[in-house]
């Protein structure tokens, strides 16, 4: 590209000179006014106009490419520059420049709609048109500018372009009318998406309608992944939004999509059972040599490490390729490659992560069955080398499990704070359109989350922004901060990482939502609920769409849905509010699938796994170190009464009487600490913890179950409960 | 071009509050929000476009009745043509005199019977 660097150190030596000359007051206050006023169009459109130079270069390099073709938003952006550069010529009065830009313009708005030919002489006359620019604001900086010398020129100039643009002939829309496509998607088109559409027939693409549904208050963020994903393949000639299934949540957008690769290897990509892909017309393969990508967005080149320079249309041929060659004939492997290099990344879908997590977790298994055969082998003197060499295998083996267990987990995991952006962004947004002010907090940003948590945490954010918090002026009136705000904390708890949304906004009435409830024949007048069970209505279907509560709630917009997202996950959602206080969402979610250190111990006959992250220490207490209060089991640890209890009894397992020597296991819950007293520790092991089905599942203080490698399953612990429990039954005693 | 648009619009013969949305997805945003009587859109915006968003209103039950006014640079027929053909009330070329904006807007409140 040396063309494009040639062109911009032009641009920048303009430039510069200009600043370097720039001191020629001389008298008058309204010389020097103006002055200044040059001074600074030059400083605002120096950059405008650096950027054209640059994106000129970049036209004239895919003109000339082997595939001949511009990529549209190249011109469209070059086209927005001229017109900014009118706009801003305009606002100091600068008519020649004005005029100028202006006439640019008209050449790249017949590029963009078709009227001008890529080869017409008008193109050419784009640099020169550019180049007079520059010296035009060249002369303004340095004080020479007399404006009719300058009107003189760019009227010469001005004829050139007009002898060069013929008149164009209308296009015809007969193929488009031919195509299989709703009528209501052709209708709105505009001239330009129309001419983007038939310029993409006839260089032979497939055509695809892309059709998705989103709820409307949070279409923004899903619309525009979606979007990005097809751009990666293609170009979206339009978005057509209609209304959704359900009207008045939901909004449907259909893409229409040009692409290389045909509509099941489209689909194949978009890999996602909501979205329809639907093909509206074949594309042809292509009779010339490979076809530069279709993308609108930066290139990307893997396998080169200088990729923007690398040249459009002539990638290099990679030997792997995921995708298999789209349409017929053999011209289509470069094509294809040359597609693959426009993205590095690839969209998984998350369950093909989750059997890969539980492979990993068999894996983990195994490996500690080979390390006891491996230790066993050492203890016995005839096979103590091989053993040995085993075991060092093993080590490798174990080192080597670690780094995929962490590759496959950092895959699916997304650091909170990647959430907490994107929560901004959607803050910003919603500060603009509700004109309410918000301090919005986060804690725990590091605290690693499924990436699925993603939507239904933007959810709630959002109805905390939009429904609870009040606007200012109510807000001052109740004797708050004008400001609202709005804690985002996430931590983890056991083997659960808890979010919590906190806003000190109007709190709910727990009244109004129970008459709404009875209303909707959800509850009956005579069920006596708690007050919170009465709260966690609003995650009920039946009540929680907007009209339904929000007048006196203050909440529940889509709360059904994003129950029902946390509950595919394996999480909870919970509601806590003080009218006139506030609300606590709380979201507790399990550590799916994530491999744990557990402690084991053994009660009896009994082995239970317990995860080392909640133990704080362990020690063996003699029968007379515990001691009895208000006839409980505690133990004095160092001046601090550490509340007792015995493992076996949790599970009515047969203890080990009072005379016998025990281990205290320290569990720690946030602030609460409880000694779980067991026979024996028997070490610690990497588990996976898989949850249990059938019966068992109902067991208060079991979180699941996992493999002991030779020794069968064993249960695993739920500290969260058991320490709840326990202390819950105290303050209830 | 949003402000010069409201500026136009802030002294109707009837007090009237005006939305300003910045993009086609703020108006799809907007929408649900409030009960709008009238809605004024230019044809390019960054991420949908105005006949897009006319098509959307006059599909949708719940919008299908609010009167729509087109402004736009693009003075080409066959983008008039549509958006009119999708059921626009009215369209305005820029650079268009205020005053007429004004005059289109108040005929249309009138006609549809739901000023303020």
């Amino acid at each position: 590209m040396a063309a494009r660097r040639s062109s911009r150190k032009g641009a920048k030596a303009s430039g510069t000179d200009g600043k370097s000359a720039a001191d020629p007051v001389e008298g008058a206050a309204d010389e020097a006014a103006a002055s200044k006023d040059h001074h600074e169009f030059v400083a605002e459109a120096e950059e405008i106009l650096e950027r054209m130079f640059e994106d000129l270069a970049e036209l004239h390099d895919q003109r000339h490419g082997e595939a001949g073709e511009v990529e549209p938003d190249l011109v469209n952006q070059i086209f927005r520059s001229a017109h900014s550069l009118k706009g801003l010529a305009g606002m100091f009065g600068l008519d020649a420049i004005s005029e100028l830009s202006h006439r640019l313009e008209d050449i790249l708005d017949g590029l963009r709609l078709g009227k001008v030919a890529f080869d017409s002489p008008a193109v050419d006359l784009l640099d020169d048109g550019v180049s007079l620019l520059a010296t035009l604001m060249t002369r303004l900086e340095r004080g020479e500018a007399n404006g009719d010398e300058e009107a003189e020129m760019a009227r010469t100039f001005v004829a050139q372009i007009d002898g060069a643009i013929a008149s164009p002939a209308p296009e015809s829309t007969d193929e488009l009318d031919a195509l299989d496509l709703d009528p209501s998607l052709l209708r709105a088109l505009t001239e330009y998406e129309e001419h983007r559409l038939k310029e993409n027939l006839r260089r032979g693409r497939h055509l695809a309608l892309v059709d998705s549904t989103f709820e409307i208050i949070a279409f923004e963020e899903g619309l525009s992944e979606l979007s990005s994903a097809v751009r990666e393949v293609g170009e979206v000639v339009s978005t057509l939004p209609s209304p959704g299934d359900a009207p008045e949540s939901q909004i449907r957008f259909s893409l229409l999509v040009a692409t290389e690769i045909d509509v099941q290897h489209l689909a194949a990509r978009l890999d996602d059972p909501t979205i329809e892909v639907q093909s509206v017309k074949e594309g042809r393969a292509p009779e010339t040599a490979p076809a530069e990508p279709v993308t609108s967005g930066p290139t990307v080149d893997p396998e080169s490490d200088s990729a923007p320079d690398s040249t459009p249309g002539a990638p290099e041929p990679t030997a792997a390729d995921p995708l298999p060659p789209a349409g017929a004939g053999g011209g289509d492997a470069p094509e294809i490659d040359s597609l693959r290099s426009i993205s590095d990344t690839v969209r998984v879908d998350i369950r093909k992560l989750d059997e890969l997590m539980n492979l990993v977790g068999e894996l983990v298994i195994q490996r500690n069955a080979i390390g006891t055969v491996a230790q066993r082998l050492t203890e016995d003197a005839a096979t103590a080398r091989i053993g040995a060499e085993l075991l060092k295998t093993h080590k490798t083996l174990d080192r080597k499990l670690k780094e995929l267990q962490t590759g496959v987990l950092d895959v699916r995991m997304v650091p909170l704070r990647q959430i907490f952006e994107k929560l901004s962004r959607v803050v910003r947004r919603l500060r603009r359109d509700l004109g309410k002010d918000v301090d919005l907090e986060f804690n725990g940003a590091d605290t690693e989350l499924d990436k699925l948590i993603v939507d239904p945490l933007v959810h709630i954010v959002r109805n905390a922004f939009d429904h609870a918090l009040e606007a200012p002026e109510e807000r001052t009136a109740a004797g708050k901060s004008a400001r609202g705000r709005i804690a985002v904390s996430a931590f983890q708890r056991g083997n659960h990482v808890v979010i919590e949304v906190e806003d000190d906004g109007r709190g709910m009435d727990a009244e109004a939502i129970r008459e709404k409830a009875i209303a909707r024949g959800l509850i009956s007048a005579a069920d006596t609920l708690s007050e919170k069970d009465v709260l966690n209505l609003v995650f009920e279907a039946g009540l929680s769409t907007a009209e339904q509560v929000s007048a006196t709630s203050g909440r529940g917009v889509g709360m059904d849905v994003v129950r029902n997202n946390l509950a595919d996950m394996g999480g909870m959602v919970d509601l806590a509010s003080t009218p006139g206080r506030g609300t606590t969402v709380t979201i507790t979610l399990p550590i799916t699938l994530a491999i744990i250190q557990a402690l084991i111990v053994g009660v009896r006959e009994e082995r239970f796994a317990i995860p080392l992250n909640s133990v704080l220490e362990t020690m063996i207490v003699e029968p007379e170190q515990i001691g009895r209060s208000e006839g409980r089991e505690v133990l004095n640890l160092r001046g601090e009464p550490l509340l007792l209890r015995r493992l076996g009894e949790e599970f009515e397992i047969p203890c080990a009487g009072p005379e016998e020597r025990q281990f205290v296991v320290v569990l720690g819950m946030g602030e609460q600490r409880l000694g779980l007293l067991v026979d024996r520790l028997e070490g610690q092991q990497d588990t996976v913890i898989k949850p249990i089905k059938g019966p068992l599942q109902q067991i208060r203080g079991i979180a699941g179950a996992t493999e002991l490698g030779d020794r069968g399953a064993i249960l695993v612990i739920d500290v969260s409960a058991i320490v709840g429990d326990i202390i819950r039954r105290r303050e209830a005693a | 071009m949003r402000s010069l648009l409201a500026s136009s619009l802030e002294d109707l013969p009837t007090p009237t509050k005006i939305v300003e949305a910045e993009s086609g997805f703020e108006a799809l945003r907007f929408l649900p929000r409030e009960d709008f009587d009238l809605v004024v859109t230019d044809i390019n915006m960054p991420d949908i476009n105005g006949l897009e968003l006319v098509s959307f209103i006059k599909n949708n039950e719940k919008y299908a009745s609010i009167p729509l006014v087109i402004v736009s640079t693009e003075g080409s027929e066959r983008d008039r043509e549509k958006g009119l053909g999708l059921g626009a009330n009215a369209y305005l070329v820029k650079p268009f005199d205020p005053d007429d904006l004004r005059q289109v807007v108040t005929d249309l409140l009138a006609a549809s019977g739901s000023e303020g």
